[in-house]
Formats: structure tokens, C-alpha cells, sequence
């Protein structure tokens, strides 16, 4: 099987190219200069878009525009291929980048970058939005991501491991993705994971506030 | 054939064009409804759904036509001016598909979009002519001396013609989108009833945010039996205002450039009144394509230069023109 996996949720977007689970290359990028990565990686391999048996797409949570930006081009891949979609979560291949590399025992906490003043994590298998200062980790627990890196004085001083700035663990790479990827299927079917309403209030709402 | 996307504002849309301007299949997946709730388009709910029904559209587009992809020459998208997470959507996808099957891309303005929907057959109209475009987000007149290639003559300063129907609707009442709901209303009303000024600014320029403050102060003190008795006349008279300074414009505009063919695209195109009040022979396309729509999008990719692969591939949307 070969995957084309991309995740534009967050502020490095990734892209990598795995086949039968092994990562031939991969790249960081600008959400909006993801197709010249990807074009890069599949010369590279020497492979055509045509030879592609599948899409692992980051469905968020994250920036609302790279979360769409990626699942775009998605359908478009998807509509042009004819191939199957798996959708999986941002801050499930945050933790899988890291599994292997904190040490044994270590609770990994992915928290990615919510704007606002919040953070999207995992904790304990449920996805949240809260401030960086009232995210539940135990001590001592490595936190990686996006959201990781901008609050790690907050996280650092409430006693969590943030990696180096510079550190891979801090991206959802592309390898996480197909490891996580259940099950390939209809890209109308792989949706976006906002976790945050759109900021707008109806007209009924606007005249009972 | 190409095959065009437009999700600039709130109509995801998908259409097939032949070469030679046959319009084979045009959807349009309206977000009107999930809107109006909101009194008007709420840019990052519109983003929402432009994803969820990008794919949609260009299968049904395809279906419509018969079509399969080996038959798609190239992809043409709406590139700006537009809601910029709105124009992400389109511009992500058709690059995606683009670059999977080796296509051209060709980014389309969308006001050229607006023009080029006179452009498709039957209508197939070839410039010169002078042109208002006149939607929700946009009031200008544009002398089109080729195909691709206009000047503007004159704009408005203030609210677009589209936008002064959603306001006065508003005012009145009456649901958004405000245009469909006071061309019917008005039919029903007395236009010489209330006598709203439009400002007469110089040049071909149009401004209509005094329109709707006439409107405010006529219906501010009315108790409601009475507005509801004399909205249809409020409503005749509004649009009478709105389509009089539009007409007075292309009129006085068609003189200056000595054009001899008039046209009127976007969505205000659509309105009965606007329609009825330009002169005969006046260029005007069918009403599902005065509105947004992915068929004014590959008809105008026909006339410009395609990208091959890979020129394309860090191509962004504008959302200002």
C-alpha cells in the first residue's frame, strides 16, 4: 500500500509518503505550499500520483483553516484517483510520534495550538479545549505539539517535559497518521474535527441574549 | 471539457464546459438557508460547508454530463476576490485534482467569472460591450473590449446593489436574501408611493448607503399593522430607487463609450424590475447563471492562459481583488 499522509492542522504542516508502513521521505511545509511538498516527495520516489493506493489526512483538531486546507485537498486527490480516505486525529498521531521516545512510563500529553488562549489536548482518551493553565497532566508528563511549544513557560512552571522547540515530537507526522489509519474509506465520510463552534449567533439567539 | 469550482462565497458550485462553450452539467449547492438564520453569510460557516459539499458537486457535475474523468482537459477555480477560508476550499481541491491526474489549472477572478457567464451558448456574446456586474458584493461598470479584458468605469463607494436589496429587506421584515423577497413583494406594490433618493455622486460611480437611511427614517416610526399594510409599497419603491440608478448609469455610460451593446451580470441580473428596464436586445443571462455558479468559472477558464503542470502547484487564493 501506498499512502500519500499529510497533516495541515497545525503550525507545521507535514506530508509524507509511506509505503506497506515505512516512510520513503517526508517534508514540512506551509499548509498552503502542501501540493509542491508532495510533488517533491513523489519525484523523489520516483512514483506518479496514479500509483497511490490511498490518503491519510489529519482531521484536526487545529487551526479551522489548515484543518480544511488538508481535507480539501483530500477530496481532491480522492475525486481524481478514485482512492479511499482514512481520517485520523492530529492529536492522536501527536502522541503516536512520541510513543518509543518518552521514556517508558511517561504519559505523553499531545496539546496542539487552539488560539484564544486555549489548547486542544488528549487527555485520557477524550479531545479538549481549555487554557494551558487548567490542562490536567500528571508531573513530569512529556507535552508535545504546536500548543506544547508556545505555553511550555506555563506547562514547564505546572511541572510538564515540553521537548526542545525544534524537536520532530512537536509535529504530527505523516508516519503516525498510517499507523493510526483504522480503516481507508469514502472521503465524504472523513470530516473535520473543529471541536469549537463557528463564533456567530443567529437572529433568534442574538434577539433572547 | 473543463471542469470549473467556485466556493467563493456561500454557493459551492461545480459545472462541465466544452471548449467551443456548452454548458453540460452546472450544480449549484446553495447555503442560502443555513444563512439566513444568520441574517447574512457567516464566513467561517460557509467554510464549514463548502468542504463538506466540494466533492459532492463535482461528482453530480459529472453524473449530470454523462461525463467520466478521463474526459476532464483541465480544471478551472474561482482564485478571488471572495471569503478567503470560503476560496481555500475550491482552490485546494481543484489543485488536488489537478496534480493528481497531470491537468492544467486555470485561476479564474471572479468578476471575470460574472462577465464570461454571456460567454456560454446559446447567449455566446463577444465584446465589446459595456457591462454592469451587480451582486451582493460587487456594483460596477466595466467596458469589456475583449473577452478577458475590461476597464472599470465606474464603482460603487459604499454598499454593492445587492447589498442595499438585504439591507432594505431587513428593514422591512422580510428574510435574506433580501433581493428575491423584495422583487416579490414590489410586484404587488406602488413604486411612485415613497420617493427614495438615491445619491448622485459624479462619474459612473453609484453609492447607496444614503438609499437605505431614506428607507430607515420612512419606516422607523411606523407602528407594525401599518408597516405590514404598506410594506409592498415601501418594497416597489425601494427597488424603483436601486434599478433607477442602476439603468441611469448603463444609459450614461453606453453614451460616453459609444458601446452598442449593454449587458447585466451577478445576481442583481436576476432582479424582474432591473431586467424589464434595459433596453431592448440588452445582453443577460439565463437566472441560474446570474447568481454564483461554477459554469460562469469555465467559461471564462476558455479564454485564458492555463497553467500546466506543475506552475500551479503554490497557487493561493486573494480574497481582495
Amino acid at each position: 500500500m501506498l499512502i500519500l499522509a499529510f497533516d495541515t492542522a497545525t503550525s507545521s504542516s507535514t506530508v509524507a509518503l509511506v509505503h506497506d508502513g515505512v516512510t520513503l521521505g517526508e517534508r514540512v511545509a506551509a499548509s498552503r505550499a502542501l501540493l509542491e511538498a508532495a510533488d517533491a516527495l513523489l519525484n523523489d520516489a520516483g512514483v506518479v500520483p496514479a500509483e497511490l493506493d490511498g490518503v491519510a489526512c489529519g482531521i484536526g483538531p487545529g487551526s479551522f483553516t489548515g484543518v480544511r486546507i488538508g481535507l480539501a485537498h483530500a477530496r481532491g486527490l480522492a475525486l481524481a484517483l478514485g482512492v479511499p480516505v482514512a481520517g485520523v486525529s492530529t492529536l492522536a498521531a501527536l502522541a503516536q510520534g512520541a510513543l518509543g521516545v518518552a521514556p517508558a512510563g511517561c504519559v505523553v500529553v499531545p496539546v496542539v495550538d487552539a488560539r484564544r488562549k486555549e489548547v486542544f489536548a488528549l487527555v485520557d482518551g477524550v479531545e479538549v479545549c481549555v487554557p494551558p493553565a487548567d490542562l490536567a497532566f500528571p508531573a513530569g508528563a512529556w507535552l508535545v505539539g504546536d500548543g506544547a511549544v508556545r505555553y511550555r513557560d506555563v506547562l514547564e512552571a505546572r511541572g510538564a517535559a515540553v521537548p526542545p522547540d525544534e524537536s520532530p515530537l512537536h509535529l504530527p507526522r505523516g508516519g503516525a497518521h498510517v499507523a493510526l489509519a483504522a480503516a481507508y474509506g469514502p472521503v465524504d465520510e472523513v470530516l473535520p474535527a473543529y471541536l469549537r463552534a463557528p463564533d456567530a449567533k443567529t437572529i433568534a439567539e442574538r434577539g433572547a441574549a | 471539457m473543463i471542469l470549473g469550482l467556485e466556493t467563493s462565497c456561500d454557493e459551492t458550485a461545480a459545472a462541465l464546459v466544452t471548449a467551443d462553450g456548452r454548458l453540460l452539467a452546472s450544480i449549484v449547492a446553495t447555503q442560502t438557508e443555513l444563512h439566513a438564520q444568520y441574517g447574512g453569510v457567516v464566513p467561517e460557516i460557509a467554510s464549514r460547508r463548502h468542504l463538506e459539499l466540494v466533492a459532492p458537486v463535482v461528482r453530480e457535475a459529472l453524473q449530470q454530463a454523462r461525463a467520466g474523468l478521463d474526459d476532464i482537459r483541465a480544471v478551472a477555480v474561482t482564485q478571488g476576490p471572495g471569503l478567503i477560508g470560503a476560496l481555500l476550499v475550491g482552490v485546494a481541491s481543484a489543485k488536488a485534482f489537478a496534480w493528481a491526474r497531470r491537468l492544467p489549472l486555470i485561476p479564474v477572478d471572479h468578476l471575470l467569472g460574472h462577465v464570461s457567464s454571456l460567454y456560454l451558448q446559446p447567449l455566446a456574446a463577444e465584446p465589446p460591450f459595456l457591462c454592469l456586474l451587480a451582486s451582493g458584493g460587487h456594483t460596477m461598470l466595466l467596458d469589456v473590449q475583449e473577452p478577458t479584458r475590461y476597464t472599470v468605469l465606474g464603482q460603487t463607494l459604499d454598499d454593492a446593489a445587492g447589498e442595499a436589496f438585504d439591507k432594505g429587506a431587513r428593514l422591512l421584515g422580510l428574510a435574506y436574501p433580501g433581493g428575491v423577497e423584495i422583487d416579490r413583494l414590489a410586484r404587488q406594490g406602488d413604486p411612485e408611493a415613497y420617493s427614495f433618493p438615491v445619491a448622485r455622486v459624479p462619474g459612473l460611480d453609484f453609492s447607496f448607503s444614503g438609499l437605505k437611511t431614506s428607507l430607515l427614517y420612512a419606516t422607523r416610526d411606523l407602528p407594525p399593522a401599518e408597516l405590514e399594510r404598506r410594506r409592498s409599497d415601501l418594497a416597489a419603491s425601494y427597488q424603483r430607487a436601486i434599478v433607477r440608478a442602476l439603468s441611469e448609469r448603463i444609459v450614461l455610460a453606453a453614451e460616453r463609450t459609444g458601446a452598442s451593446q449593454v449587458a447585466v451580470v451577478g445576481g442583481v441580473a436576476a432582479n424582474s424590475e432591473l431586467r424589464a428596464s434595459l433596453p431592448a436586445g440588452a445582453l443577460l443571462a439565463p437566472l441560474a447563471l446570474c447568481t454564483d455558479n461554477a459554469a460562469m468559472i469555465a467559461s471564462a477558464a476558455r479564454f485564458l492562459p492555463e497553467l500546466p503542470y506543475p506552475q500551479y502547484l503554490s497557487l493561493d487564493a486573494y480574497a481582495a481583488a
